[in-house]
């Protein structure tokens, strides 16, 4: 009883290129210098608005040198940063460290709703705006002992949600093991969950969403259903699709994920709804 | 709408052609003319022989070419003549005829045997490649292809055709190519006149041509002929053997990865034959050693089927029937599973009126389809699509004279697409669903005259006229600029709409400036109205073809070239340099992160730009003699632009590499031995690297900000093969591909560094180093 997401098959090259040289023990990697070209710095946004109590967090930073070390992006500070919705309501985020700016009066998001983010940065303006999707929950989640194939025994962890009748539905999951702040949904801890209702409208539907880890007794997997908008499924669906490429000379060229921000700023706003479950393995 | 477009259409053409009837020389009268037509075949097995010439010895410049059934006609004046007949490949036949009346004379040629320490005969070799009016065409020896050096020992003539110059190819190891810049969807590749959508085999490392089936393989890259249309930017026409007419025969071959087995013989003899070659991978019967269950189970396999029986009524008809089947299966138990594949097949028959008159009739038939099986039990699901012609078409060819003929004809296709559907069990999860089937009708009406229009000034123009429309029932949308649906129309069905017309004229002239050397210069416009959608550059087995709609313009190339065609050493080595500018508009991108599979608004994730491409290509080739083979070499440049990309400006296309070099040798060293080698070099493709970092939820993420600005390091190889004959019977093919071990970068990726992920670093993957393979072929 699983069903595998659209997004699994649309690169049958990239599976069957794998089972060829993994057959045929051919292909080598090695490391090898490129010379890369500086671009300017670029602003990077990230803001989120859930259906979880806030205070709504967005983040200001600048993009980097390809090669240089890259987890201190230098954060921008002392800019104007507005969320609004579409109900009248409108907060001016206040910067709490360097970078990191924090709602006050919008606090908690509501499906059905579209909130709207305004960022006066350095002399320019970007905007973007969000519309949260009505809440899916999820009916159940479980695990079973998975048959054992090869050498990686362990359990499948089941997600069960119903799909909502009308068109357009899409979701993010996040499955973590143990460490409930540890996100482990995937293979390299880069990829993407994703599930639209393209195939499945309307209907009940199991996913397996086995974790990264091997899971074993004790271990508590908890898991999260996102519902968002279309805008902020398509970003996080290009955006895997850059972090996953196949990396061959056929695939096609890679580009910065589609945003919904404007003036070319990096990054995106959502407004998504949440559910989260939790299984002890025992 | 229709009809407005096509009168103007009709009245050009009608006025086209008087104008080209009136243009015809007048035959003189003081002597009579007679006309002498027949076939030309080998004569160890009847098969008939595509270009070969009839030369009239005692008249200089005046001669005849075998068309593609073998036919020829040739009109000479009254008088006792030596005819020479010649074929590559086959030793010359000089017949002494007396011409005083009409008459059928058929050839039978006698192949060389192996040319060892061969003496040249002057007067032998054809000049044909200087005084023909045909360039920027080659036609691949299937005796080169056979003994050039292949990847695992699996001959390939896409692989092979990708050593001319202005053919590039996809990637590594691949078969889908590029002709002057032009896409991998801008080749119209024919097996036996029917079109074949999906050329590829085994995720694209091998093509669908079985070798051993293959007579005949001629590339056309520019001056492309009238009879030929559909496609932007060239034509591979591939025809198959017609099978033994004299005795049965069984032939075959054992590879590394794939075994061969062909049967042919005569239906009755010397009147009709047949010939059935057939071919299957057994790589993946590796993976049923392995003890891991899913693996064990695992299917990653392909096979085709080849059939074609002839039968000659009389002197004046024959009729051939031939077919193709071939399918490719991957399956990963209970998680995914790929069958894709191709049919094609072709009824002809060939008419000769009078003794000047040729005309063939073909109907054919043609199918891409894959089938990708998604989860296991009644989850499962099962996604189709595919593309079906059906195509009518006849060609004539009336021989006026020496270097005087007329052909004409016409083709009606009919197109079914079928974009995609998802059938699943009844408790499944998914939905059934189906995307609206679209038909088309495609047409084209055609004429062309080769002509000798001063002394050693030949040339060959046309004119093609095609039209496409779409049938009902259908719905066209209509998008705004943001891509998002503005209206919906719907056509009832049998209702022809949104027609498109073109007038595609050719041109190619032959000017002989001495001897041995020529002058040659060609235009050629084309159109395409069918168009490859696809998440890959290169064929891939989800291949989308949609039709020209109100939102898909056809793509047009007009494309002119120059030449200048020189045989040394009484035609042993022939030169050419040719140089060209190609510009194609409507040519086709995508939105980034078009989600292209199952989307019934598909159109509105595509981008339409212009492309250019121009070069300079060198070739000297020798054809004869114990040492044959060729150097290319190609100088070139190919760009696009689409408003939508790279903020408007022109980029490189992937495909435009600098320079390009192929060297071919194949020496037959002794009766039992032949040794070749092919070695390649080129500028690295076109590729787009990211300008910097940056980090979003949790992940470091690269930062792209021009497109294809910078290059994969540049591309060489060499390899080498040897054939020993074990008698007369058998013989084994060694082979090492990339013998020198170069690390060729397939595709370069960057990392976050294990050491330190804070960094990043550049990793080169290298695809196929050297690799050494034996084959062991027989015939009985």
């Amino acid at each position: 009883m699983n069903t595998i997401p659209p997004a699994a098959f649309q690169t049958p090259a990239k599976l069957g290129l794998a089972v060829l040289c993994a057959c045929m023990c051919l292909s080598c990697e090695e490391v090898i210098n490129v010379n890369l070209n500086q671009a300017a710095p670029q602003l990077v946004v990230e803001g989120v608005v859930t259906t979880q109590p806030g205070p709504y967090t967005v983040t200001l930073t600048q993009s980097g040198d390809y090669f240089t070390p890259s987890l201190d992006f230098p954060p921008v500070s002392k800019a104007f940063v507005l969320l609004t919705d579409d109900v009248g309501d409108a907060d001016t985020l206040r910067e709490d460290l360097p970078g990191i700016y924090r709602s006050s009066r919008i606090m908690q998001g509501i499906p059905g709703r579209t909130y709207g983010l305004t960022v006066v940065a350095e002399g320019k303006t970007y905007g973007a705006a969000s519309t949260m999707p009505v809440k899916v929950p999820i009916d159940s989640l479980f695990a079973v002992q998975r048959h054992a194939t090869g050498t990686d025994p362990g359990y499948d962890i089941y997600l069960f949600f119903k799909d909502p009748p009308e068109p357009g539905n899409y979701y993010r999951v996040i499955v973590r093991v143990s460490d409930p702040l540890i996100p482990s949904d995937s293979i390299d801890g880069r990829r993407y969950r994703l599930y639209s209702d393209k195939l499945t409208n309307g209907n009940e539907a199991g996913y397996r969403v086995r974790a990264r880890h091997t899971v074993v007794k004790g271990d508590t997997i908890t898991v999260d259903l996102l519902s968002l908008d279309k805008a902020t499924y398509d970003y996080y669906r290009t955006l895997n699709d850059i972090l996953t490429s196949d990396r061959s000379p056929t695939s096609l060229s890679p580009a910065n994920p589609n945003t919904n921000l404007s003036a070319g700023a990096l990054g995106y706003f959502t407004a998504y709804a949440f559910d989260r479950k939790t299984v002890v393995l025992r | 709408m229709r009809h407005t477009a096509a009168l103007p259409v009709r009245i050009v053409f009608c006025v086209f052609l008087i104008s080209g009837f009136a243009g015809l020389p007048v035959p003189a009268e003081s002597q009579n003319r007679y006309t002498l037509n027949g076939t030309v075949k080998n004569g160890d097995d009847g098969e008939i022989l595509i270009g070969a010439y009839v030369v009239v010895k005692e008249l200089k410049g005046v001669g005849a070419a075998s068309n593609a059934y073998g036919y020829y006609s040739l009109t000479i004046p009254e008088g006792k003549y030596t005819l020479l007949i010649q074929y590559l490949g086959f030793r010359m036949l000089a017949d002494t005829v007396l011409v005083n009346r009409n008459q059928t004379l058929n050839f039978d040629l006698k192949p060389e045997a192996i040319r060892v320490g061969e003496v040249v005969v002057s007067g032998e070799r054809s000049d044909e490649h200087v005084t023909s009016t045909e360039m920027s065409a080659n036609k691949l020896e299937m005796r080169e292809v056979r003994a050039i050096p292949a990847l695992l020992g699996e001959k390939d003539i896409l692989k092979a055709i990708q050593l001319l110059p202005g053919v590039k190819s996809a990637g590594e190891g691949n078969t889908g190519y590029y002709a002057r810049g032009g896409g991998v969807d801008q080749n119209l590749i024919l097996l036996d006149e029917a079109p074949v959508y999906n050329p590829s085999h085994a995720l694209g490392f091998l093509s669908v041509f079985n070798a051993d089936a293959v007579k005949d393989v001629k590339l056309m890259t520019g001056g492309i002929p009238a009879e030929y249309g559909g496609r932007l930017s060239s034509v591979l026409d591939i025809r198959t053997s017609d099978g033994n007419m004299k005795e049965y025969g069984v032939s075959g071959g054992i590879g590394l990865i794939a075994a061969r087995l062909t049967v042919q013989g005569p239906i009755v003899k010397d009147q009709g034959s047949f010939i059935v070659s057939a071919r299957r991978t057994y790589a993946d019967a590796f993976l049923h050693l392995s003890t891991d269950t899913t693996i064990n189970r695992t299917s990653l396999y392909f096979y085709d089927l080849n059939a074609k029986a002839n039968y000659t009524l009389g002197e004046k008809d024959r009729v051939f029937l031939s077919g193709y089947f071939g399918r490719d299966n991957f399956n990963y138990p209970d998680v995914i599973g790929f069958n894709w594949g191709n049919a094609t097949a072709t009824a002809r028959w060939n008419h000769i009126f009078g003794d000047q008159f040729f005309a063939n009739t073909s109907l054919t038939f043609s199918d891409y389809s894959y089938a990708n099986t998604v989860g296991a039990g009644t989850n499962q699901y099962v996604i189709t699509s595919g593309i079906r012609d059906l195509n009518a078409k006849m060609d004539f060819q009336y021989f006026i004279g020496s270097h005087n003929s007329l052909k004409f004809g016409f083709n009606a296709i009919f197109h079914t697409f079928y974009p995609g559907a998802v059938t699943s069990g009844p408790s499944s999860s998914t939905n059934t669903i189906s995307l609206e089937n679209m038909q088309a009708l495609e047409n084209a009406v055609y004429v062309s005259h080769g002509v000798e229009l001063y002394p050693a000034l030949f040339v060959e123009y046309g004119l093609r006229a095609s039209t496409f429309s779409l049938i009902g029932p259908a719905h066209l949308y209509t998008y705004d600029s943001y891509g998002d649906i503005e209206s919906i129309t719907q056509y009832p069905s049998g209702k022809l709409f949104q027609t498109y017309a073109s007038l595609e004229p050719r041109f190619v002239a032959t000017l002989l400036v001495d001897e041995d050397a020529s002058v040659k210069a060609s235009y050629n416009r084309t159109a395409q109205y069918l168009h490859l959608l696809s998440n890959s550059t290169t064929t891939n087995p989800s291949d989308l073809w949609v039709p020209s709609t109100n939102n898909v313009k056809p793509q047009y190339a007009d494309q002119v070239a120059l030449g200048y065609f020189r045989n040394f050493e009484e035609n042993a080595y022939e030169a050419s340099l040719e140089v060209y500018y190609k510009d194609m508009q409507n040519v086709i991108d995508y939105r980034n992160g078009a989600d292209l599979q199952l989307n019934p608004v598909v159109e509105s994730l595509l981008l339409y730009g212009r492309g250019w491409s121009y070069g300079a290509e060198l070739l000297l080739r020798k054809k004869t003699g114990p040492l044959s083979g060729w150097v290319g070499y190609t100088l070139s440049r190919t760009q696009e632009q689409f408003d939508e990309i790279n903020h408007g400006q022109a980029f490189s296309a992937r495909q435009d590499r600098t320079h390009d070099i192929s060297l071919v040798l194949v020496y037959d060293a002794s009766a039992t031995w032949t040794i070749s080698a092919i070695w390649v070099y080129n500028t690295g493709n076109a590729v787009t690297f990211p300008a910097g970092n940056y980090w979003i939820d949790g992940r470091l993420v690269p930062y792209y900000t021009e497109r294809n600005a910078y290059r994969m390091p540049s591309y060489h190889r060499l390899d080498l093969s040897a054939t020993w004959r074990l008698g007369e019977r058998s013989s084994l093919n060694f082979s090492i591909y990339n013998v020198y071990n170069r690390m060729n970068a397939y595709a370069i990726y960057f990392r976050q560094m294990k050491s330190d992920p804070t960094k990043t670093e550049a990793v080169q993957i290298t695809l196929f180093p050297f690799i050494p393979s034996v084959t062991y072929n027989f015939a009985f």
